[in-house]
């Protein structure tokens, strides 16, 4: 289809490579039988995954970090639909500043946002606790949601809205039938993006994070420090296996393209 | 009573009026167009019989009620978009129902309606199919089953055809004609076509920057532009600059080497319209300009002349009617009778 000179093949099979080897690396890493990181030669072994059965606490991690992650992100695209509604919509004052506003927390860096989070949760008694975890992730996933939820909304005919009303449908069944539909395959794209932002979050995460409510990247993170061995490959391995089943099955029931590009079920063919 | 009458209505956009003072009446059954050039303000008319432009003044009153006091979710009007705003992810009959269910209808006559008013605009087989899996025409008759099948008091039509080919155009101007025969729902039309207009309506409204500058029946301002910017909107014609002088008490326009005795009152410097298909050749008369035949082109049932004259270019529509006609290079001299002259004050040339 796309003819792309042996130039451009060769710098994407590179770019493509660069992405891809450390992923690559750490998932052939897993399987070594050695006790330091090493690439396996002679022989694989699954002494590694056994030993994750030996640390509950990664798991717990992994559970905290599903539900922050998913907890946050619905949150978030929660806000971010009255707000992306009225930007795209209406010209008011202030809208520049609102929507510059909302989109901040991209330009703070997280290892401020963390020191400021753990003094402000404990100033008003949520240090350490789960609540303040989703609060702070709601936070740092919020501009990536409504960048996501803003571009259906902006991409969403007025039109469409206004043939509803004037078929007798109220302000809320406009909403229910007609925009809502319009706009989820942009909230579940802003949800999954906002998912793997809170996911991944370890720098601020880590000033915030108490011994109950430490998420999967912050215990691996305090593990390192002690121990240089396999071990944080093998739960790497799991986690990179777990998305993968997971991006098969939404491609699956959903088409991961539409998820992705943000486009509606109801584009024109 | 009048079925719909808006009074006065303007709109202002800051201080640039897009609808200045439109006085417009429509009756029971009524097939009425508002045409003009792009810009002219027809769309934000329709959007303030809608109710989603609200009018800087004037008022809408339906059938004697104040339109403007009425939400626009109560107004019960059925409204075409340009851009048709199907619901994507509703079946076409579905998009159908949608005005049925937020008005209660229950199931069974819903689903009755709602495939009664499809057949009506010949979409019975494609009931289940999505609007991205339709060509533009069948997603237009959706967009008008869906508007008709609540039984609109006004049908409201935005420039419905703009989107289809011409052929198709065609088509969907006869069947939208007949459709609104059967159902005899007043309807209002824009469009900026003036072929459209003339074919679908009992009266046009004919617009520019923002004012009305005729309403009449289509045949009427065709015949009786009331301007030289209707005689050029609706249809070809000739733009002619004309002196006009008193002449034993009858005022006489002198137009090139040739003179007409006018028809209305005028005086000065003024413009004459004339349409190509009331020029006729002659040899000698009172009344005829001199020129040569700079093109003719034969279309079958016409010949189309460009005419070099004093007043400039001007163009001419003959039938063909078999006989010897003149050819390129030859001087001729050209003739209409005075009813068939528009005069409008210089300076208006009715070109757009
Ligand atoms: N929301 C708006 N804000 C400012 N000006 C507007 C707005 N809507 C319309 N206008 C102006 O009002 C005038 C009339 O617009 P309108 O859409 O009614 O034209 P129209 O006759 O429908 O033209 P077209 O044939 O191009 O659709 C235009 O000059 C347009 O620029
Ligand atoms: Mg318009």
């Amino acid at each position: 289809m796309s003819r792309n000179g042996p130039l451009a093949l060769a710098f994407h099979t590179l770019f493509v490579t660069f992405i891809l080897a450390p992923i690559l690396v750490v998932c052939v890493v897993a399987f070594t039988p050695e006790g330091y990181l090493s690439v396996p030669t002679d022989r694989v072994s699954l002494r590694w995954f056994r030993a994750i059965a030996d640390y509950p606490e990664f798991i717990d991690a992994f559970w905290n970090s599903v539900w922050l992650a998913a907890a946050s992100s619905a949150i978030a695209v929660g806000f971010s639909v009255p707000a992306a509604l009225a930007i795209a919509r209406y010209d008011f004052t202030g809208r520049e500043a609102l929507t510059a506003l909302f989109l901040s927390p991209l330009m703070v860096p997280h290892v401020v946002l963390g020191i400021a989070f753990l003094r402000f949760f404990t100033q008003i008694g949520l240090g350490g606790t789960f609540v303040g975890l989703v609060l702070s992730h709601i936070v740092i996933v919020f501009p990536f949601a409504l960048r996501l939820v803003l571009s259906s909304a902006v991409g969403m005919d007025r039109a469409i809205e206004h043939a509803a009303i004037s078929l007798g449908a109220s302000d809320f069944a406009v909403f229910r039938r007609v925009t809502l539909p319009l706009i989820l395959p942009g909230l579940a794209s802003g949800w999954a993006l906002a998912f793997i932002q809170s996911f991944d979050e370890v720098t601020m995460t880590v000033f915030i994070a108490a011994p109950g409510t430490v998420t999967l990247p912050v215990r691996m993170f305090l593990y390192i420090q002690d121990n240089i061995d396999p071990l944080v490959t093998s739960v790497s391995a799991c986690v990179i296996a777990i998305t993968v089943v997971f991006l098969v099955v939404l491609d699956r029931i959903y088409g991961l393209e539409r998820l992705l590009v943000g486009r509606g079920s109801g584009d024109g063919a | 009573m009048s079925f719909l009458v808006l009074e006065g209505l303007t709109k202002r956009f800051g201080d640039q009026a897009a609808v200045d003072s439109l006085d417009l009446v429509v009756e029971q059954g009524e097939f009425v167009s508002l045409l003009g050039p792009s810009g002219c303000g027809k769309t934000t008319t329709l959007q303030m019989i809608a109710g989603f432009v609200e009018p800087t003044s004037g008022s809408i009153l339906l059938d004697g009620r104040d339109l403007l006091a009425i939400k626009p979710s109560q107004r019960g009007l059925g409204i075409v978009f340009q851009s048709y705003a199907l619901f994507p992810h509703m079946t076409a009959a579905e998009n159908v129902a949608f005005g049925l269910e937020m008005q209660g209808v229950p199931r069974a006559e819903r689903s009755q309606r709602v495939s009664e008013t499809l057949a009506l605009v010949g979409l019975a087989a494609l009931a289940d199919r999505y609007p991205r899996r339709m060509s533009g025409g069948q997603q237009q008759r959706v967009a008008l089953a869906r508007a008709l099948v609540i039984r609109p008091r006004i049908l409201l039509l935005d420039e419905p055809l703009s989107n289809l080919d011409a052929k198709l155009r065609e088509e969907m101007q006869i069947e939208l004609r007949q459709i609104q025969r059967t159902v005899g729902t007043t309807t209002i039309l824009v469009t900026h076509d003036q072929a459209e207009a003339m074919a679908l309506s009992d009266r046009i409204v004919v617009m520019n920057k923002g004012r009305v500058e005729q309403i009449g029946r289509p045949h009427e301002a065709y015949e009786k532009p009331a301007s030289a910017f209707v005689a050029g909107f609706l249809g070809k014609t000739n733009v002619l600059p004309a002196a006009v002088e008193q002449r034993n008490g009858a005022a006489v326009a002198s137009i090139g080497d040739g003179s007409w005795p006018l028809p209305a009152e005028a005086s000065g410097r003024v413009t004459v319209s004339v349409r190509p298909e009331k020029i006729a050749f002659i040899d000698q008369a009172d009344c005829s300009l001199a020129g040569t035949v700079r093109t003719r082109i034969f279309q079958g049932n016409h010949w189309l002349y460009q005419i070099d004259t004093a007043c400039g270019l001007v163009t001419v529509i003959r039938q063909n009617a078999g006989e010897m006609m003149p050819a390129e290079g030859a001087a001729v001299r050209l003739t209409w009778r005075p009813q068939d002259m528009t005069v409008s004050p210089a300076g208006q040339d009715g070109r757009i």
